[in-house]
């Protein structure tokens, strides 16, 4: 009895412990209980993230990438599709009835399908990239074991068509790379969007925004125009001996490019089988040269401008002149006498062009060469465009020769988009316009023009005529084989030496031969620029002037630019009948 | 059968208050499996509907792609060297200059005129707008020949 009462005193005693420790035990579970009800943000969201993929899933989807046709909506670049096909062995029900069915798809032996077919992973790869008919075959298998994925693809219609100016994608992404695929690349490639996929089958299915997919873009280029400058252009590189060309169309009157080509061209459909990653390259604005003897025209045009000379101006021309330490000498060491400008045009005479550039003086002359645009991108909307290079007065590596040999364009360098774009410039009544290869992009909003831009006035307009006056002469009597019948032409041939580390190459295969030219020169309508690397023939006279002939032969017809004679006789027919409607 | 057993029977038959609640009982049960089955054929219906869409959306995407290597298909045929060559092999041959007439045309310009997108644009605004013509009257026709077609569908057992 005692002892019970004793362990009941000890168990009183201990009881308002066990209470207490009961007590603080409760309030720490609702304490936590509590909290477990307020969790973090980051918790929360996590649980929700949770949550949710039960009720849905995420799928990244690329927008499809806009396409790009010429100027008169022919397709140069569109999206296709390829597939990549996999296997889940698990659901395979008849494993050698389906390795028989893609065997026969696919060209894979049916053994090695089977063994896929049969594996104990979850996926197994079969093949990819495939055709999208090949994958359109096995998808009307309807097999539920087979997995297909779709892979975009770019396509290029028109193959190596304009393929540098079109440039390419890399990737599975489409990423644009070099040409209208990579200046437009943001433009193009449209938005990705993470899209939400409800596994709730009460829920819309969401479908994809219309502003998701790229813009359109259309060309300046003319398809046709295209086609027979690169057919020609391959022609003239073959036939002439040279190790490659370009050539350029332009239109003056707001900078269009109709057609750029390169030979060798490069087909964006197989750029990863070029070996020489230089292929790659569009030469006609990522690859500067001495552009020689052309620079001739600008030269007077420039001293014409600053007023150094005039029309009528006229010097005696030796066989060399010496600037700044550097002997000149004419072609062929010929010695003129007295000539004048339109003699030193038609004969590219050096010396008479240094001579011109010593009367403006390096500040006019360097001056009107930046006017010309030298030494700067012409701001054409493709891939990479080069600069060039013009030492001016006042650069450490520039000296006094430089104002001589500058002013027929030797030491200094410069793309074919900029020579053909200050030629532009005097065509179009000195008013310079920026060249461009866009014309409208069009969106879900509509189509958007690209508006033409002025990036100066070069010349004035009268000092712009007279130099078309003296280049029409610079043809008849210095580039005959430029001519084309019915037309007056206006143009310069050029030539160029190549540059060693110490001098100038010499010997064969030694000179860049160009010829620029635009016509009708009394109304300038198309500006063509020829360029050949290496010909056998060392001047551009002989050899580019012909292929300028035959290109602006074809190309009057695709453009509608009828004879001066028939032209005039147009417009005066055309006055006609205004004057009779009003 | 014992003496108490008679009166009990009858108070049995009696309309009391546990029948009137058994009998709301059974009527909330009704009205429950009414309005349930309401839900599940409208559930039931959203989820064809659904279904469908995103099949014809599918459709649709296929169709696209389709579409779009049609025209690249046809953009091969129609290169400038392929078009030459078949004009060649019919009797064509390039024009000369001198063969080529040309005529006024008022507005006319061979480097302006309508882009590609501005024909595209007149030809889809030619196109008809769809109307939205829906009356409640059509949508209740619409709800209850859903739920017939489900109910003889599950009727059939299909």
């Amino acid at each position: 009895m005692f002892e019970r009462s004793s362990q009941l005193a000890t168990i009183h005693a201990r009881l308002p412990f066990v209470i207490i420790f009961l007590i603080l035990l409760a309030g720490y579970l609702v304490v936590n209980l509590a909290n477990f009800q307020f969790f973090p943000r980051s918790v929360r969201q996590e649980m929700e993230r949770r949550g949710s993929a039960v009720t849905s899933s995420t799928r990244r989807v690329a927008a499809e990438r806009g396409q790009i046709y010429d100027r008169d909506g022919e397709p140069l670049a569109f999206n296709s599709l390829q597939y990549r096909v996999g296997v889940s062995p698990s659901l395979v029900a008849d494993a050698s009835s389906l390795s028989r069915k893609l065997a026969l798809i696919l060209d894979i032996d049916e053994f090695e399908l089977q063994q896929l077919a049969t594996s104990d992973k979850l996926w197994q790869f079969i093949a990819g990239p495939i055709s999208a008919k090949k994958g359109q075959e096995i998808a009307a298998l309807d097999e539920i074991s087979i997995d297909l994925e779709r892979i975009p693809k770019r396509f290029y219609p028109q193959g190596a068509l304009a393929g540098h100016v079109i440039g390419f994608v890399v990737d599975e992404d489409l990423k644009g790379a070099m040409g209208v695929e990579g200046a437009y690349n943001d433009s193009l490639a449209g938005r990705v969007l993470d899209l939400s996929i409800s596994n709730v089958p009460v829920e819309l299915p969401e479908d994809l925004p219309p502003d998701l997919r790229g813009q359109d873009i259309m060309l300046t280029l003319d398809r046709d125009a295209q086609f027979w400058v690169e057919t020609e252009l391959e022609y003239a590189v073959l036939d002439s001996g040279a190790f490659r060309g370009s050539a350029i169309v332009m239109d003056p009157r707001n900078g269009d490019i109709l057609a750029m080509a390169n030979f060798p061209a490069l087909d964006p459909n197989s750029f990863l089988e070029v070996d020489d990653p230089n292929l790659l390259l569009n030469p006609a604005i990522n690859e500067d040269f001495e552009p020689g003897t052309t620079v001739q025209a600008l030269t007077v045009a420039a001293g014409l401008e600053t007023g150094a000379i005039t029309p009528y101006w006229t010097y005696n021309d030796a066989d060399k002149l010496v600037v700044g330490g550097y002997d000149i000498w004419n072609r062929n060491f010929e010695r003129h006498g007295v000539i004048d400008a339109a003699h030193i045009l038609v004969r590219s005479v050096n010396v008479g062009a240094a001579t011109i550039a010593l009367e403006m003086g390096a500040e006019n002359f360097y001056s009107m060469m930046r006017a010309f645009g030298f030494g700067q991108i012409t701001g054409v909307d493709l891939f990479a465009e080069e600069s060039g290079e013009l030492k001016m007065p006042g650069d450490s590596n520039w000296s006094e020769s430089f104002l001589g040999l500058n002013s027929f364009g030797q030491s200094m360098q410069a793309t074919p988009l900029q020579l053909i774009t200050a030629f532009a410039a005097i065509a179009n009544d000195g008013l310079m316009r920026q060249p461009r290869i866009v014309r409208q992009a069009i969106s879900e909003d509509g189509a958007q023009d690209a508006q033409p831009i002025t990036i100066r006035r070069a010349l004035s307009q009268e000092t712009a005529k007279a130099v078309t006056n003296l280049l029409v002469e610079a043809v008849v009597a210095g580039a005959p084989a430029a001519q084309l019948p019915g037309y007056t032409i206006a143009g310069k041939a050029g030539t160029a030496r190549i540059a060693t580390a110490l001098d100038y190459e010499e010997g064969y295969n030694s000179s860049i031969v160009t010829f620029i030219g635009y016509l009708p020169a009394d109304d300038p309508q198309i500006v063509i620029l020829v360029k050949l690397d290496r010909p056998d023939d060392y001047y551009g006279y002989q050899v580019a002037a012909p292929v300028f002939r035959r290109l602006a032969d074809r190309l009057v017809i695709l453009l509608e630019i009828p004879e001066d004679a028939v032209r005039r006789n147009l417009a005066s027919a055309a006055s006609m009948i205004n004057s009779a409607g009003s | 059968m014992s003496e108490n057993s008679y009166p009990h029977t009858l108070s049995r038959k009696r309309f009391n208050v546990r029948n009137q609640a058994a009998l709301l009982m059974i009527l909330g049960a009704v009205f429950l499996l009414a309005l349930g089955s309401v839900y599940l054929s409208q559930v039931a219906s959203f989820a064809i509907t659904n279904r469908a869409i995103e099949d014809l959306i599918l459709q649709r995407d296929e169709l696209k792609y389709k579409n779009a290597q049609l025209i690249a298909q046809i953009a091969q045929f129609r290169t400038v060297p392929r078009l030459t060559l078949r004009a060649t092999n019919i009797g064509f041959r390039p024009a000369t200059n001198h063969e080529i007439d040309y005529v006024v045309i008022e507005g006319y310009s061979p480097s302006g005129g309508n882009t590609f997108a501005e024909a595209a644009k007149a030809r889809a605004e030619q196109a008809p707008e769809p109307q939205y013509d829906e009356t409640f009257g059509g949508w209740i026709q619409g709800q209850l020949a859903s739920m017939r077609e489900q109910i003889e569908a599950f009727g059939s057992g299909s």
